[in-house]
């Protein structure tokens, strides 16, 4: 948490608006490399059905275009393959079946529930997800060192963090591939691609929506 | 260019100046609007102005990872990557693949190149500050390093020479410790910040915020329109290149100005490597280089040479010239060469929430933030440590982002305009060091060439200045109004500014300097040296425009000289 809010005031400082890819890819970029560079990693096409299927969930069709309208997926998928670790990738899949699983419980594959046992799915992974994230920070806690000289805690920062939990990856990954989409940038920001002034002080009405 | 085998006579030039950046753009310019003959060496890939700027007009539905970097991307710019920002899928081929000019840490250092037309001028920030009086005088009064063989006197016209030329907007305040540019319109604060500067300003005698001085145009003069070059369009995306050549860079500005003459030849490609130094007529003749492609080994010879590799390559360069003359590589008789590196120490300041002001935005991205200039060790102000610091940073307003929102809640509410912040960090002077040096590897590079291996650190100057770095930025802000106000201070390794600096400083004697007062080489003295590398003290404020005034100033008196048959 420390390092996002670090980072969002990075975003600040370089200056006026700062879009959402480009926010990403600051914070993708402090983690260290790993070897699944060109990895394997790909889809079935049930499983790209059923991601497809959870990102309308996660931002679903109203007066504007869903999340499987902008096949969204697809940037998931790539994104997984090129931008993440194995480790990530092979904790994703797991999220998947389990995700199967727990649809299951609740009368069929995730693909056939109606739209609200769909999202009673998408809590259960959330509620898991958050159990995840503090057992993780607990582990971590665990594992730094106090310097016996100085107090402070000593940070590993070569130490790999663990995979995100999959509920947390999957929203984030359809955010980000649905508002950096063509659609996302131009039409549900204000977008402003060549702005040829500025002006530092300008009052609005309610319910302004940010540049893109 | 099949240039061999047309002689010697044809690889001949009156001048050559290595390195096509901020300071070697500017040594091409002035040394070619003057007649001479001038032969500019990049040792990267040529990028023309406007159509080389590949990923300028891209949106992040252009990439095919929307912008964000692979872990190939990690591998290739494994030291790129560090700074968290520079790298992205947009600007990723404007920087050094790292894998490809490998260099090695005893210490972490963080370094960032670009091996291409142009340089870091394409990539810089683009903040512009004047140094004042005591920055030059400071080394020599309290006896660290060497002290300055010039004072702002000497550079104040030179000052005024670029940033007409360069156009730099921002607002006179008078200040003596930030001493005023050229200036065309300032770029506008937004609403919270005019409160947060009134908030500084009424509160702390002596303590200012003014909008941030950048290279940018405003208001271009005829000159500049000449060379194509247009007002700000405030994308706040200059770090692709700007094809609307708003901003200083070799392409948009010097490199135009030296192609009108008709007296400039850029080659790219070719790495110098070397300055060949004659041991009888006691004078530098050419450069040795090995094309980057063909690793073809060729000499290019001139009357005088500019060195503008940027700071760390040219000492490398300068350490690979030995002669009988200079056996400890050229002008280091000091043994001062590689040392001193310097940067700004920075990642530590405060930020806050402001609260109101929801039916206030701003229109445009302004590629710019505020300054609040050094007020430590200042006037009557005292510190436990030396010299001092500036703040840059910001207020701005966002979307509202998705909070823990899904459906069709999230959709209602990502895009709506969120609360606003304010942020500043501290850009704090670092003290030159013998400490603090890199030195060449035994291992070499694909082109047989030494690699560089780096042992720098922040030392005890900067760990202290810190402390303050932070607690005075939260003081101001609580002051100011700022709510949830916090202080964050993230240590990383020297480079990280990427201000790197000091490692051929000038001085007055050649036993503890590598340069002497007209940036030339103690022993070469057809040599000149006006990148980073020359920079006997690191003051708190952005570089590049003092290495261009410096580069004006080298290049008028190495003219001078030259006709009255001195070099």
């Amino acid at each position: 948490m420390k390092r996002r809010l670090a980072l969002q005031r990075v975003a600040l400082l370089v200056g006026g608006a700062v879009t959402a890819p480009s926010l990403a890819a600051i914070l993708n970029s402090c983690k260290s490399p790993s070897d699944s560079a060109g990895s394997a990693f790909t889809l079935s096409s049930d499983q790209k059905s059923l991601l497809s299927e959870i990102s309308e969930v996660i931002i679903p069709k109203t007066d504007t275009p869903g999340a499987k309208e902008l096949n969204v997926h697809e940037v998931i998928e790539i994104l997984l393959k090129d931008c993440y670790p194995e480790e990530q990738q092979t904790h994703f899949m797991a999220g998947l079946k389990d995700l199967e699983e727990e649809s299951k419980k609740l009368g069929g594959g995730f693909v056939s529930l109606d739209k609200e046992n769909k999202l009673k799915v998408l809590e259960i992974m959330r509620a898991k997800a958050t159990e995840e994230s503090e057992k993780n920070a607990k582990a971590k806690e665990a594992a730094e060192q106090v310097d016996s000289e100085s107090g402070s805690k000593k940070v590993d920062h070569m130490k790999k963090d663990p995979p995100t939990p999959f509920f947390t990856i999957v929203r984030d990954l359809t955010i980000f591939g649905y508002y950096s989409s063509e659609y996302g940038v131009t039409k549900e920001f204000d977008y402003l691609p060549i702005p040829g002034r500025f002006e530092g002080c300008v009052t609005v009405g309610p319910n302004v929506k940010a540049f893109s | 260019m099949n240039i061999q085998a047309k002689g010697q006579e044809s690889v001949t030039y009156d001048a050559i100046v290595v390195g096509s950046g901020v300071s070697g753009g500017w040594a091409a310019k002035e040394l070619s609007e003057k007649g001479l003959k001038v032969l500019m060496i990049e040792r990267g890939r040529d990028i023309k102005h406007k159509e080389g700027y590949d990923t300028a007009m891209k949106e992040s539905y252009d990439f095919p990872h929307r912008g964000r970097i692979t872990e190939q991307m990690k591998k290739d710019y494994w030291a790129g990557i560090r700074t968290g920002y520079t790298i992205t899928e947009a600007t990723k081929d404007l920087f050094v693949k790292d894998v490809d000019s490998p260099y090695e840490e005893t210490q972490r250092f963080d370094w960032m190149r670009g091996y291409h037309t142009g340089g870091k001028s394409l990539l810089w920030g683009r903040q512009t500050y004047r140094w004042n009086e005591r920055d030059f005088t400071a080394n020599g009064e309290e006896g660290i390093g060497v002290d300055w063989p010039i004072r702002y006197k000497d550079l104040a016209p030179w000052y005024s020479y670029v940033e007409k030329f360069a156009g730099i907007s921002g607002e006179k305040r008078g200040f003596d410790v930030l001493p005023d540019s050229e200036f065309q319109p300032a770029m506008e604060l937004n609403c919270v910040e005019r409160e947060i500067k009134k908030g500084i300003e009424s509160n702390f005698k002596g303590r200012y915020l003014t909008v941030g001085r950048v290279a940018h145009l405003t208001q271009p003069t005829q000159e500049q329109q000449d060379l194509g070059r247009t007002s700000c369009q405030y994308r706040n995306k200059c770090i692709r290149g700007c094809p609307y050549g708003a901003y200083f860079s070799t392409q948009s500005a010097t490199l135009p100005a030296a192609q009108k003459t008709n007296n400039l030849t850029l080659i790219n490609d070719k790495i110098v490597h070397e300055v060949i130094f004659d041991d009888e007529k006691k004078k530098a003749v050419g450069v040795r280089t090995i094309d980057k492609n063909t690793k073809k080994v060729e000499e290019f010879y001139s009357k005088i040479i500019f060195i503008n590799a940027g700071a760390i390559s040219t000492a490398w360069i300068l350490m690979q010239s030995k002669s009988k003359t200079h056996p400890n590589g050229l002008g280091n008789e000091s043994n001062q060469l590689g040392k001193n590196i310097m940067d700004h120490h920075l990642g530590v300041g405060a930020r806050g929430r402001w609260e109101g002001f929801e039916d206030k935005y701003f229109y445009g991205k302004r590629p710019n933030g505020i300054y609040v200039p050094r007020f430590v060790n200042w006037g009557t102000d005292k510190r436990d440590y030396l010299r001092g610091f500036g703040y840059q940073g910001g207020a701005s307003r966002g979307n509202k982002g998705a909070g823990d929102l899904i459906g069709a809640e999230l959709k209602a509410q990502y895009t709506q305009l969120g609360g606003w912040g304010f942020g500043m960090t501290g850009f704090g002077e670092t003290l030159p060091d013998e400490r603090n040096f890199f030195t060449l590897s035994e291992n070499k590079d694909q082109w047989g060439l030494p690699i560089i291996n780096f042992d720098a650190a922040w030392r005890e100057n900067e760990m202290k200045m810190r402390e303050d770095m932070g607690a005075e930025a939260a003081t101001m802000l609580e002051a100011a109004g700022l709510k949830d106000v916090s202080i964050y201070n993230t240590l990383s390794a020297p480079g990280i500014g990427i201000h790197e600096m000091g490692t051929a400083r000038m001085g007055r004697d050649p036993k503890t300097s590598v340069l002497n007062g007209n940036n030339q080489v103690w022993g070469a003295e057809n040599v000149f040296v006006t990148d980073g590398a020359c920079m006997s003290s690191s003051s708190c404020v952005n570089p590049s425009l003092t290495y261009m005034a410096l580069t004006a100033r080298a290049a008028d008196f190495a003219f001078n000289e030259l006709k009255k048959q001195n070099m």
